[in-house]
């Protein structure tokens, strides 16, 4: 496993692409538009939750720290995004203001609070999409990480802090719009939101953004680090007693796995149109989990497979079946972790034939390192 | 292989779109969640929409066209809303959608409707602050619930001090900024005025019970404006109860608690408390006789009410039918400028209008708890009134009006003489 | 009858001699004038009514106060609905042709208008031969301070004999004495018997005076404040003890059962909040049985409710525990994702049984209401919660650390294979240990259903706490539940009245997670091979 582009990585890059290819082509290219508007921002969705659903897979598969606060790191990277679109409205808002987002005005703020400066240049905020989760996960990790907060411990602390900021995000007093968040976005570096070519281009960059986050985070692992974390992963305590300083790389997967995940944010704003402290909320960073879980831990692409196919299940089930479609969602997660231990990736590769033994290996290894995982809980 | 999965998916959802191509019926899209947090109170919106779609039916639809309801779930999740307002416009191709309870969800599809120029009917009432194009505002403007209660408890009761309870979110926010800006203005100390904000479920009301007591012995008449949110209100309500907090001595008066609200409740200690609205069940006219003996057929439960965003559906409903009728087409902008004008009967015996600025007139009744969770009117209005987008008593905003007919504005500035924002 | 009303018109001469005072409308008149008029004009003519002193009065007055005073809409006759329809003033029924019932309209009566038909009706039973009806005769009283009502509390408070009655008398007397045109010494010393009661009340009425021109009445006014301001400060403490044990047993109820599932056998059960909404529904469905059925006994409801949600609630975990939780030991975290799909379910199951709006669960009469212990209200249902949460707690703790079953369980969570290999049939244990969980889960939901919404999201609202407690307090150790639970409750109520209920939460959940990189193992670390490889 040292190629960085695998056999199953390949495949779903090459997927990827022409996706990013027909999606666009398919939407403009015609008059008819074979694909509805729609289901562009539809699919860049579904690619911004695969984005996150491998930066978990990065800190969950292959070093063991389950985290349930990674909407957390989404969120934020989405509201650093958010902010420089509020800005960007200007005074087309309804009240005409050119200082201060409509919010604010309504609420009789007299002057952008000091943590909004700078939002205003898009550079900045990007660079704010990567520095603010990342900033978060190091404070938080250089703590918990050194105190050796393991297991599932640090699973429920990490839920802690996504409800506090949940609950920080809901206060109007803070600044950041209260419960209705940042929405009524009207244009991206002059690009119009409402517009078709805009919306294609946001999924081409959010495609290209899972592509290079599946590479650099398949570069990690593959890399001797990402030895180090699997060993990690496996038996903390030996790897420490090898005399790795495990807080370190721990503390640096944490990091980049934020930052990861805030940039998936950054690319949800503009395509779903709103961010809110929803976002924050707990039941969400267990989905993401749930999405890991189902693609198949430890496989990244299998991460990125989960968060699309069940986006994909609740957009199609709250339209099939309204008044039922959480039977079939609670069901479905049932099924995969009773049956497809190995998550739906290794069931297709399990069914691939060839490649079962090796996934089959892999899977065991996995849930050795989950056994000891869950003594120790 | 990874494809495959994938592929299925996207055509399934492309399947959908192609499938609606027929043209033979008017659809009405109902976007309300039935699932998660809000289905608590948006499932009967849903319920409702569907028995009034099919009594229209009944009457043979609209110019012989049959309507059909196109149902999705957007559970109570803001992004989704989005999504499946999206959805039901481009790939249900509806001609015009029922939907939403929270304002973060009427704001999340704002710039769907706005962008594929649809239409949405809005029935819950709501912080005022906005008129666009797209959106008919069917439920109470601030001034149409909140100001005439407060004249209410100050001439009636004589209360003189005030605490303005709320959840803390944008209604509850801007409707007390209202609120204590019209109260100073009308005499009252700003000590005399306590604001207090709580999460949204919030169920330890223990504290807050405890400082409304204290606030109120002060020696003068103290009341509650409650703007707290659905479901704190019962863990709320039972608070008070026990603590002993009678209506004769701090009377409550909500704008967010109605029949649903109290069907979850035991009463009998609320008796007195009170609320403002324009609909009550109790009402006594024959259009809403009718309309109750319907639902309760309609839903199979004798012992189901009726509420004031089911009215205000009731009533938006009709109005997009003569909307239609009168415009001989579904097609959005011209109902959208056949909306206003059109008149319709309401269930409280009057006749609302919609204005230019896509609000109604309605009237504002204020009704006490009774103990068997109905509402018994104490004071309404002389006649309706007009539901104003952008509330007077809010320096930025008093100088906006909307007007859809003359100025084709959702917020024209009457000192800069513009049409302010990006609102079309 | 005839003796009362000598009684009072006696009283009632000097009264209605004051020129001031002076009556005009006759008794018939005020009646008449009843059904018109704004609420505050109506309640003068109910006050006015009262002091007639007319043997009629105490009947219309209460018909008013009940909703059963009618007026007929075209002759503008008043009558008295119950009942039969019948002149109020006369009591001929006038049920007659023409008189419909339609025709007939109730009176509407707001909380102001009853406020004042309470004081009224004060008035007219202060010489009740019932000293529980003269007791509330003055505290309506009290509650509605009026200076033409001093000569007759005055002429009352002589008269009495009852202790209890007299020094509410006395209370009422002086409320009238502050509300009127008094010499100042009366009027200190009615602010000396109301500062006698140190409580809101007495707050509430001294306060204007504090501010009074006459600089003795303000002296004594402010320093009875004073010394009511330090008193009702200590008893701010002891209510914000209560309020946090209170806030603290929700806490402790919503956690226990997952201190078993989680805690001690460590499964993340997601589904717990779910479990905790089957046992409220369980008492809906009870309550709607007895409802229907037997109402007398209501208030037995949750006595028979509370073994029924074990039951269920309980079943339904070992169902989940046999169909799934087995096949997941050894991958704890796996159990995550199962049980969150069977709390989805659940959710939707109970909303499409139930349906999605919130059900009513009523109070049993001994859980409604207060008491007061010094200047603090306690509330029954809260402290009927409190003591439930202990005796769960204490018998849950004496089976596990108790009985067979609760050794073998212990055996069981701290090493598998050689409980097994003792003769321990551990699948049996597992399910048993799994249902306990959710059968005390079940539990928590009687008790949450009395003071929160019994809706599908009910579990939702507490799982997340819930998860918070087990892991404060070190997951395994069921005394550590306890104390995570109390002090989480008693903290976050401390900040409340500063910080506000949602900065109060903030404050705590980071504090939880301060303390975490303190003690990575919670309050009371459960020590031994278990923990750590």
């Amino acid at each position: 496993m040292t190629t960085l582009i695998d056999r199953r990585m390949g495949i779903f890059l090459a997927g990827l692409f022409v996706l990013t290819v027909a999606i666009p082509v398919g939407n403009l290219a015609f008059e008819g538009k074979v694909v509805p508007s729609y289901i562009v921002s539809l699919l860049g969705k579904y690619l911004c939750y695969a984005l996150l659903a491998v930066a978990l897979d990065l800190v969950w598969g292959f070093c063991g720290i389950l985290s349930l606060g990674h909407g957390a790191f989404f969120a934020l990277g989405g509201y650093a995004m958010g902010m420089h679109l509020m800005r960007e409205i200007g005074d087309r808002g309804v009240y005409a203001n050119p200082n201060l987002p409509d919010f604010m005005v309504f609420l009789s703020w007299d002057e952008l609070p000091w943590f909004w400066m700078g939002f205003g240049n898009f550079w900045f905020a990007s660079l704010m999409v990567m520095l603010v989760p990342g900033a978060l996960a190091f404070l938080f990790g250089w703590f918990a990480f050194r105190s050796r907060v393991t297991g599932v411990y640090l699973s429920i602390i990490t839920q802690a802090m996504t409800y506090a900021l949940q609950l920080a995000f809901f206060r109007n007093e803070m600044g950041f719009g209260g419960n209705n968040g940042l929405t009524d976005f009207k244009d991206v570096l002059g690009f119009p939101l409402q517009s078709d070519s805009t919306r294609a281009g946001l999924f081409v960059l959010t495609a290209v953004a899972l592509a290079a986050g599946l590479l650099i985070a398949r570069a990690i692992t593959t890399s001797k680090l990402g030895m180090i974390l699997v060993c990690i992963r496996d038996a903390e305590s030996r790897t420490r007693f090898l005399g790795y300083r495990v807080e370190g790389f721990k503390l640096f997967i944490f990091v980049v796995s934020a930052m990861m995940a805030g940039v998936a944010g950054a690319l949800y704003t503009p395509q779903v149109g709103i961010i809110n402290p929803g976002e924050f909320s707990p039941a969400n960073s267990i989905e993401v989990v749930i999405w890991v879980a189902l693609g198949g831990r430890g496989t990244l692409v299998g991460a990125a497979l989960g968060a699309i196919l069940v986006a994909l299940a609740k957009t199609l089930f709250t339209g099939w079946f309204p008044e039922f479609w959480l039977f079939a969602l609670g069901g479905l997660f049932i099924l995969v972790t009773l049956f497809l231990p190995t998550g739906v990736l290794g069931l297709i590769e399990g069914v691939a034939g060839s490649r079962g033994r090796r996934a089959r290996r892999a899977s065991a290894a996995l849930e050795d390192g989950v056994t000891e995982e869950g003594a120790k809980a | 292989m990874l494809k495959a999965g994938f592929r299925a998916g996207i055509a399934s959802l492309l399947l959908s779109t192609a499938a609606v191509a027929q043209d033979d019926t008017i659809k009405v899209g109902i976007l309300h969640s039935l699932s998660g947090t809000m289905a608590i109170s948006e499932t009967t919106l849903k319920d409702v929409m569907l028995m009034l779609i099919d009594e229209q039916n009944k009457k043979g639809g609209i110019d012989g066209k049959m309507l059909e309801a196109v149902v999705v779930d957007p559970a109570s999740d803001w992004p989704l809303f989005a999504e499946k307002a999206r959805e039901l416009i481009e790939a249900d191709d509806v001609d015009v959608v029922f939907g939403c309870w929270t304002s973060v969800s009427r704001k999340s599809v704002l710039p769907v409707f706005e962008e594929l120029n649809s239409i949405l009917f809005y029935p819950v009432q709501y912080e005022g602050e906005e008129s666009q194009r797209n959106v008919f505002y069917t439920g109470a403007a601030p001034n149409q619930q909140a100001i005439p209660a407060v004249d209410y408890l100050m001439a009636e009761e004589g209360v003189e001090r005030w605490v303005l309870a709320g959840t803390d979110y944008v209604y509850p926010r801007t409707t007390n900024k209202i609120l204590e800006a019209y109260l100073i203005g009308k005499g009252v100390a700003p000590e005399d005025i306590m604001i207090n904000y709580t999460p949204f479920g919030h169920s330890d009301w223990q504290t807050i019970v405890s400082e409304i007591k204290s606030f109120g012995s002060a020696g003068k008449k103290t009341a509650v404006v409650s703007t707290i949110n659905g479901d704190a209100n019962v863990p709320f309500y039972k608070e008070l109860g026990n603590q002993g907090v009678s209506a004769e001595d701090i009377p409550v008066i909500a704008f967010s608690v109605g029949e649903e609200e109290l069907a979850g409740l035991d009463t009998a200690p609320l008796v007195g408390h009170l609320a403002a609205w324009n609909y009550f069940m109790s009402v006594d006219t024959p259009e809403n006789a009718e309309f109750i003996e319907k639902w309760k057929a309609f839903i199979g439960d004798p012992d189901r009410v009726t509420n004031d965003p089911m009215e205000a559906h009731y009533i938006g409903f009709n109005m997009w039918v003569k909307a239609v009728e009168k415009a001989g087409t579904t097609e959005a902008d011209a109902v959208i400028d056949a909306l206003p004008g059109i008149e319709v009967p309401n269930l409280t015996g009057g006749t609302s209008v919609m204005l230019p600025n896509h609000h109604i007139t309605k009237p504002v009744l204020v009704g006490e708890i009774q103990d068997d969770g109905q509402f018994e009117v104490v004071w309404e209005t002389d006649g309706l009134v007009e539901g104003d987008a952008w509330s007077d008593f809010l320096p930025e905003s008093a100088v906006l009006v909307a007007d859809w007919v003359e100025l084709k504005c959702g917020n024209y500035n009457t000192e800069t003489k513009t049409c302010g924002g990006a609102t079309n | 009858m005839s003796f009362l009303r000598a009684c009072l018109m006696a009283l009632l001469l000097p009264l209605l001699a004051a020129p001031a005072l002076a009556q005009t409308a006759s008794f018939e008149d005020l009646v008449a004038a009843l059904p018109e008029g704004s609420y505050s004009a109506r309640g003068a003519v109910v006050g006015d009514i009262a002091l007639t002193g007319d043997p009629r009065a105490e009947a219309i007055l209460t018909a008013l106060l009940d909703g059963t005073l009618g007026v007929i809409a075209a002759t503008g006759q008043v009558v008295t609905l119950a009942p039969a329809p019948a002149d109020a003033l006369t009591g001929a029924p006038v049920a007659e042709a023409g008189v419909a019932e339609a025709k007939v309209e109730k009176i509407r009566v707001n909380n102001g208008l009853r406020r004042d038909i309470r004081a009224a009706l004060g008035i007219l039973t202060l010489s009740d031969p019932d000293p529980a009806k003269r007791l509330a005769a003055a505290d309506a009283a009290f509650r509605a301070p009026d200076a033409a009502q001093y000569a007759l509390l005055d002429a009352a408070f002589q008269r009495e004999q009852d202790a209890a009655v007299k020094s509410r008398l006395a209370e009422a007397r002086a409320v009238a004495i502050l509300d009127g045109d008094f010499p100042d010494a009366e009027k200190r010393a009615a602010i000396d018997v109301i500062a006698r009661r140190g409580d809101a009340d007495a707050q509430r009425i001294l306060t204007p005076f504090a501010a009074s021109p006459d600089p003795d009445i303000a002296e004594a006014a402010s320093a009875a404040l004073a010394s009511i301001e330090r008193s009702r400060m200590l008893w701010g403490y002891a209510q914000n003890i209560w309020y946090g044990l209170s806030l603290g047993s929700v806490l402790l109820l919503a956690a226990i059962g997952l201190a078993i599932t989680f805690g001690v056998m460590g499964v993340i059960n997601m589904a717990h909040g779910e479990l905790v909404m089957l046992g409220a529904y369980t008492t809906y469905a009870v309550q709607e049985t007895i409802r229907q059925n037997a109402p007398g006994l209501f208030d037995w409801s949750l006595l028979i409710a509370a073994p029924l949600a074990f039951v269920v609630a309980g079943a339904v975990g070992v169902a989940i525990e046999r169909g799934i939780v087995r096949h997941l030991y050894g991958r704890a975290l796996e159990t995550l994702l199962a049980t969150w799909g069977v709390s989805l379910i659940l959710q939707q199951a109970v909303r499409s049984i139930f349906g999605p709006n919130n059900r009513e669960v009523g109070n049993p009469s001994w859980m409604s209401g207060s008491f007061d212990v010094g200047q603090m209200t306690v509330t029954w249902n809260r402290l009927w919660i409190l003591l439930f949460a202990l005796a769960v707690f204490a018998v849950l703790l004496f089976v596990m650390k108790r009985t067979p079953v609760g050794l073998q369980m212990r055996a069981v969570t701290q090493n598998r294979p050689m409980a097994a290999s003792m003769g321990i049939r551990t699948n049996w244990v597992d399910a048993l240990t799994f249902g306990l969980g959710a059968g005390i889960a079940g539990l928590a939901g009687v008790a949450l259903s009395q003071i929160d919404n019994v809706s599908p999201n009910l579990g939702q609202t507490y799982i997340v706490d819930s998860f918070m407690v087990v892991v404060f307090g070190g997951a395994g150790n069921i005394w550590g539940t306890l104390a995570g639970a109390f002090s989480l409750g008693i903290v976050n109520k401390f900040l409340e009245p500063y910080a506000g209920a949602v900065l109060a939460k903030i404050i705590v959940l980071v504090a939880i997670i301060l303390f975490i990189q303190k003690r990575p193992r919670g309050l009371f670390a459960v020590k031994g091979r278990a923990v750590e490889g």
